[in-house]
């Protein structure tokens, strides 16, 4: 008995495949179902996001299960024999690649986290179908904690990696968390709403949108929860704001440093970040020489996720190596079937010592 | 065995500072969870040296300067342990290493070079073990609000910049700092207004030099706080003169 893995992602497969590949959630069970009744897979958990579809499995002989799989999926999905070509892999590459899939190693985004939930949720739907027992349990319980450690001992997480995340990472190292602070926008464009939204989604309140055109203003203030003031008013609600992003159309600069030193005083030393991302520029650079303001231009904020996307590919190999030592300390034995393996003495933290003990019981494990 | 105590404490501090050092630059978590183990074994080493000069002394272990400096350092670590998850400022106690590995370096070469012994109290008077305490303690809150400062202006260059190094990632946010500053001055402020008062009660009263410079420290915080509270100073103006405010503590330490 060994475990396996057959699959399409991001890399491999273009959206077009992936969509007609994509398990509607509702149908996963039944689908689980279906896969176990086929004989040869014993155990099985589908993975299905935007960017991948994937089976990890469990059989006596991966290689027929692998066949009987795509055999599977082309009956029950709209692929044709040859259209699509499936990675299998096959015990600890199985094991190495779901553990490199739950770090975000895999990630179209290198480092994301939202795939680590998205793991949780197919392990637990193939759980409580009854679709998995102890080698299916053991993996995935050991995926969340190489998830974990992967994050929490390298630098994968660190940085920004789009114009938008880097103004929210520095919106935190200037406020913190950003509960109830006030963000004005200045031109109704695509790249304030979405860099308005990340600042929201991390608590930010209290939008007021300006706009040369108002209806676009009252337009972007309604999708955003805030309100809306005429283009000649914006500057009287700069001392209320603590973020302001820039991205008019206009040939000159419309926010000076005269403007903003004379708000600074009543700020009461609460700081301002500025997120200019027009071109032409709309802020005057000098701005940020102000005390206690912070000015952020496109150009700057792209060099810096530039720098993130960076930093993050330099970690791929360290993770790659808390990986490899993972499976060297704790080794495969549990999930395929042979003599087990002396073990070393782990010095992994103790949640993981937990893991591999509870799990040889087949029992489930908390998820955080 | 006190000197013992007080080497081994003074080399796990070192020892804090590189791992600190070495951490953010690999940027790994971990290290900084090791650190305060760290600096809670130093503190408890430096907490048993103290108590060994106590009992040499029979009385609080401030009878020289050696004393004065672990106890500030003492101050320093303990404020920033009981402090610092409040703060949400977890480095503070990183940048607080190398002024607690400096200071207690000097503790340990005046100690080696001329250690005065014991000098019992003809009677113990708790007001003065009271002064001397409470003005200490707040020596060491005004370490760590010079610390903070550091780490703002650290942090400010940073975002200033545009060009966020590998400390950025690692420092506790600006708005955080600030307000670390701010109630360290006011923790400290305090402490030293009940270390003056109580000086007021003591059998035998102050002399006039050891007044003085304790009272212009004190008057310097109170104006710099009642500045800031006033005119709500910016923070970078703040962050420096935190430094400073401490600064000219020191220089007025050295002179009592």
């Amino acid at each position: 008995m060994s475990i396996f893995c057959l699959g399409v992602n991001h890399k491999t497969a273009p959206v077009e495949i992936r969509e007609r590949l994509a398990f509607a959630e509702k149908a996963i069970p039944q689908h689980l179902e279906e896969i176990r009744d086929l004989g040869t897979v014993r155990e099985a958990v589908v993975l299905s996001t935007c960017n991948r579809v994937e089976i990890y499995g469990a059989a006596e002989e991966p290689e027929s299960a692998l066949d009987q799989l795509i055999d599977y999926l082309i009956d029950h999905f709209s692929v044709e024999p040859g259209e699509v070509e499936f990675y299998r892999k096959a015990s600890e590459e199985a094991a190495h690649h779901l553990f490199e899939v739950a770090s975000g190693l895999d990630s179209m985004v290198l480092g994301e986290t939202e795939i680590f939930g998205q793991i949780k949720k197919a392990y637990a739907t193939a759980q409580t179908s009854g679709a998995t027992s102890r080698r299916m349990n053991k993996l995935f319980q050991q995926s969340f904690t190489v998830g974990k450690l992967v994050r929490s001992s390298t630098k994968i997480q660190q940085g920004s990696t789009s114009v938008g995340s880097a103004a929210v990472d520095l919106a935190e190292k200037i406020f913190g968390r950003l509960d109830g602070c006030r963000v004005m926008i200045i031109g109704a464009g695509e790249m304030s709403r979405t860099t308005a939204q990340s600042l929201q989604s991390r608590g930010a309140s209290s939008i007021i949108v300006s706009n040369r055109s108002y209806d676009k203003a009252v337009e972007l203030a309604e999708e955003l929860s805030g309100r809306a003031v005429h283009f000649d008013d914006w500057s009287n609600c700069l001392d209320q704001v603590d973020i302001v992003i820039s991205s008019t159309a206009a040939p000159h600069t419309v926010v000076h440093k005269e403007m903003v030193e004379k708000v600074i005083s009543s700020r009461r030393g609460h700081s301002l970040f500025l997120i200019d991302i027009a071109v032409p520029r709309d802020i005057e650079d000098d701005v940020n020489d102000l005390d206690n303001v912070y000015l952020y231009n496109i150009d700057q904020l792209t060099r810096i996720a530039a720098a993130g996307v960076e930093r993050r590919k330099e970690q791929i190999e360290i993770c790659r190596g808390v990986i490899g030592k993972f499976l060297e300390e704790k080794g495969i034995e549990a999930l395929v079937d042979g003599p087990p393996k002396p073990r070393r003495s782990p010095d992994f933290p103790s949640s993981d010592s937990s893991s591999s003990q509870e799990s040889s019981t087949g029992d489930p494990l908390p998820d955080s | 065995m006190d000197d013992l105590y007080l080497i081994i404490s003074t080399l796990i501090f070192l020892a804090g500072f590189i791992l600190a050092v070495v951490s953010l630059r690999s940027g790994r978590q971990g290290a900084v969870r090791l650190n305060l183990w760290l600096a809670i074994a130093g503190l408890i080493l430096q907490s048993l040296f103290l108590k060994e000069r106590g009992e040499l002394h029979g009385r609080c272990p401030i009878t020289n300067g050696a004393e004065v400096l672990v106890f500030i350092c003492w101050s320093v670590v303990i404020l920033y342990l009981a402090l610092g998850k409040a703060f949400r400022l977890s480095l503070l106690g990183v940048f607080s290493m190398p002024l607690v590995f400096a200071f207690q370096v000097i503790a340990i070469i005046s100690l080696s070079m001329n250690d005065p012994g014991p000098r019992p109290p003809a009677t113990l008077d708790p007001w003065l073990e009271l002064h001397a305490a409470m003005s200490l303690l707040a020596y060491g809150a005004f370490g760590l609000a010079g610390i903070a400062g550091i780490m703002y202006l650290v942090q400010d260059r940073q975002l200033k910049s545009h060009e966020p190094g590998q400390l950025f990632y690692s420092l506790p946010p600006i708005r955080y700092l600030t307000d670390a500053i701010q109630r360290l001055l006011i923790i400290g402020t305090a402490m030293l207004t009940i270390g003056i008062v109580a000086a007021f009660f003591m059998e035998k009263a102050p002399d006039l030099v050891h007044l003085l410079a304790s009272g212009a420290v004190w008057l310097v915080y109170t104006i710099l706080l009642a500045v800031n509270f006033g005119r709500h100073l910016s923070p970078k103006p703040l962050s420096v003169a935190s430094i400073v405010a401490f600064g000219f503590a020191l220089v007025t330490l050295s002179a009592l």
